[in-house]
């Protein structure tokens, strides 16, 4: 019977090639869950080589639940001395450590114990044990170094009134290890329930059971992971929390034959359920891009304002809020448009330029229309006639000075 | 003539809800200053929540959108006679309690009061509009406060003005649902069935 040992390097969690000696007369060894023989070698009695099988077979699935049951998560804080016991191994066994599949240096052992002092984020991975002869895996886990959670941030805020209003948070720094969240809303004596939202993640909604209440709301939220919990709480009124989103689809333009007018448009926000029961307000600003000044305008109801003191020829920036008109605070600005108001084009005294004018609907600067010279292709229709004038004007007068 | 009948009624029905509009946005700020007088003179903790006081109407309602339009008014006037009466009733206090030396904040609850006042007339006009005519004040004295002490009476007062400053919200937002055109009804009945 000869014994034959192979060493596998292990990938995961895949167990490790056990050892059986080979039955018969060729100089085969038996891999775990098969046979393998040498070329040449003479064929095994058959019935003694499936018992072989068999008994493999049996051995390697008793090595995988082994190796299955010793596998675990293990959760330690950034800073904690770890010590790794190698399964039900002895202090004294010989055994081997790796980390994500690269041995550990024995200096890090105590007998046949891992330690590992003052962890980082780094040494979070796989850490396995195997026997130092045989090359059985012993245990195995998967270290997740992190924190305990700090407080968290929760914010809860109601854009679309009087529907309900949504909370959301986050951790003011991250923890490494996956954490979970539990979130409560009490009104009075009222827990109500807080609807998480599909996206993003930190987020839930409350729709409001009652209006114009003066009982406030308690909302707590509870974050826990494996090293710690914590907690936040916000207590607010109905109306305080009450901020629409900024107006939508800002439009500037300029005012055809107006120098110093800029037209304004906008739209309530989408989100806004019921603007005409519950109208919101808005707040204009606007400045030259030259300067860091802004003008503002307070408008109680109406999507639309007209500018009339832009100066003229300078392109101007524009943003508008929306606040509800009663409760509440202001929306963030909106997105900012630019828009110049209209100029005169300058008219050319040598050519018999005509010019065309164009009112421009986009909200990009003003672009004054291009001027077109009178002998021109393309030319606007109607500079020909004055042109022919001109020209005879220019003849006749020459003939006067000819023959007077 | 009807016609002519029903389109007054409703002009007139958009101008007392308009004026009415106007007028508890007017008192809602008046009310939110008086808070911090009150709070400041009568040495109180402006967090301090208050339980629920017999007498005083909550202005918190549940399924707000679906309320008729006549339930709107008469929810409103019953409020604004109970505030009535509750804020006569603490100027009297306070008058006993400080007499001329917190004139200032006898003065802003008199102002107040008026305003609530105003504000009851307008709703009683609009329910005379809708041919319903307002309901008598029976029961509308709030109930006696003798019994509580004078820091009980403080707290009362506090729950008083804050329950009015919400009241003022929601009046706004139901005269702006009264004021809402009804499409091919007449005044009376879009006021009856507008929600």
């Amino acid at each position: 019977m000869r014994w034959s040992v192979r060493r596998q390097l292990p990938a995961g969690k895949q167990p490790s090639a056990l050892l059986v000696p080979s039955l018969g007369k060729g100089e085969g060894f038996l891999e775990a869950g098969g046979l393998r023989s040498r070329p040449g070698a003479k064929m095994a009695n058959p019935v003694p080589s499936a018992c072989c099988v068999v008994l493999a077979a049996v051995v390697v699935v008793y090595a995988q639940r082994h190796s299955q049951q010793e596998s675990h998560i293990q959760y330690e804080r950034v800073g904690a001395d770890v010590t790794m016991k190698c399964g039900s191994m002895d202090w004294d066994a010989a055994v081997t450590w790796m980390a994500n599949g690269t041995d550990i240096d024995a200096s890090h052992l105590n007998g046949s114990y891992l330690i590992l002092k003052n962890v980082n984020l780094t040494q979070s991975g796989q850490y396995s044990c195997y026997e130092g002869s045989s090359w059985h895996l012993k245990y195995q886990t998967h270290l997740r170094v992190g924190t305990p959670p700090k407080e968290p941030l929760l914010m809860c805020r109601s854009n679309n009134y009087p529907k309900g209003f949504y909370c959301s948070w986050h951790l003011p720094t991250p923890t490494y290890i996956p954490n979970s969240f539990n979130i409560s809303v009490i009104h009075g004596t009222r827990e109500m329930v807080c609807e998480k939202d599909v996206f993003p993640k930190n987020r839930c909604h409350i729709r409001y059971l009652q209006l114009f209440s003066t009982v406030k709301y308690k909302v707590t939220l509870t974050v826990t992971n494996a090293l710690g919990k914590n907690s936040t709480t916000a207590t607010f009124d109905e109306f305080a929390i009450v901020k629409p989103d900024p107006p939508e689809s800002v439009v500037a333009k300029p005012v055809p034959n107006n120098p110093r007018r800029l037209e304004v448009s906008w739209q309530n926000p989408s989100s806004w359920p019921d603007p005409e029961s519950f109208p919101l307000k808005f707040f204009l600003r606007y400045r030259p891009l030259i300067l860091d000044q802004w003008q503002h305008v307070e408008l109680s109801d109406g999507t639309s304002h007209t500018i009339t003191d832009a100066y003229a020829g300078k392109e101007y920036i524009i943003q508008v809020a929306a606040k509800d008109n009663d409760i509440g605070t202001w929306s963030d600005w909106s997105v900012a448009v630019h828009a110049t108001p209209w100029t005169e084009e300058p008219k050319h005294l040598t050519t018999e330029a005509q010019v065309t004018e164009t009112t421009s609907a986009s909200t990009s600067s003003f672009m004054p229309p291009p001027t077109t010279k009178i002998c021109d292709k393309g030319a606007v229709v109607g500079s020909g006639a004055v042109a022919v004038c001109w020209t005879a004007g220019l003849v006749l007068a020459a003939y006067g000075v000819l023959f007077i | 003539m009807a016609a002519a009948d029903n389109t007054s009624a409703a002009l007139r029905r958009r101008d007392l809800c308009s004026r009415g509009i106007r007028l508890a946005g007017k008192m809602r700020s008046d009310v939110i200053d008086l808070l911090d007088t009150y709070v400041e003179r009568q040495g109180l903790d402006a967090s301090a929540s208050v339980a629920s006081v017999e007498g005083v109407p909550a202005a918190a309602v549940e399924r707000w959108d679906e309320q008729t339009g006549t339930q709107r008014l008469l929810e409103n006037l019953a409020a604004y006679r109970a505030f009535r009466a509750l804020l006569a009733q603490m100027l009297e206090e306070q008058q006993e309690q400080l007499g001329e030396a917190d004139a200032a904040l006898g003065r802003a609850l008199a102002a107040v009061l008026l305003q609530v006042s105003a504000f009851t007339y307008h709703l009683e006009e609009l329910l005379r509009l809708e041919s319903r005519g307002p309901p008598s004040e029976e029961g509308a004295e709030p109930p006696p406060a003798a019994h509580l002490s004078l820091f009980e009476r403080k707290l009362r007062g506090l729950g008083v003005l804050r329950e009015l400053a919400q009241w003022a919200v929601r009046s706004t937002r139901d005269l702006r649902q009264l004021a809402k055109p009804s499409p091919g009804s007449s005044s009376a009945a879009s006021l009856a069935e507008s929600p």
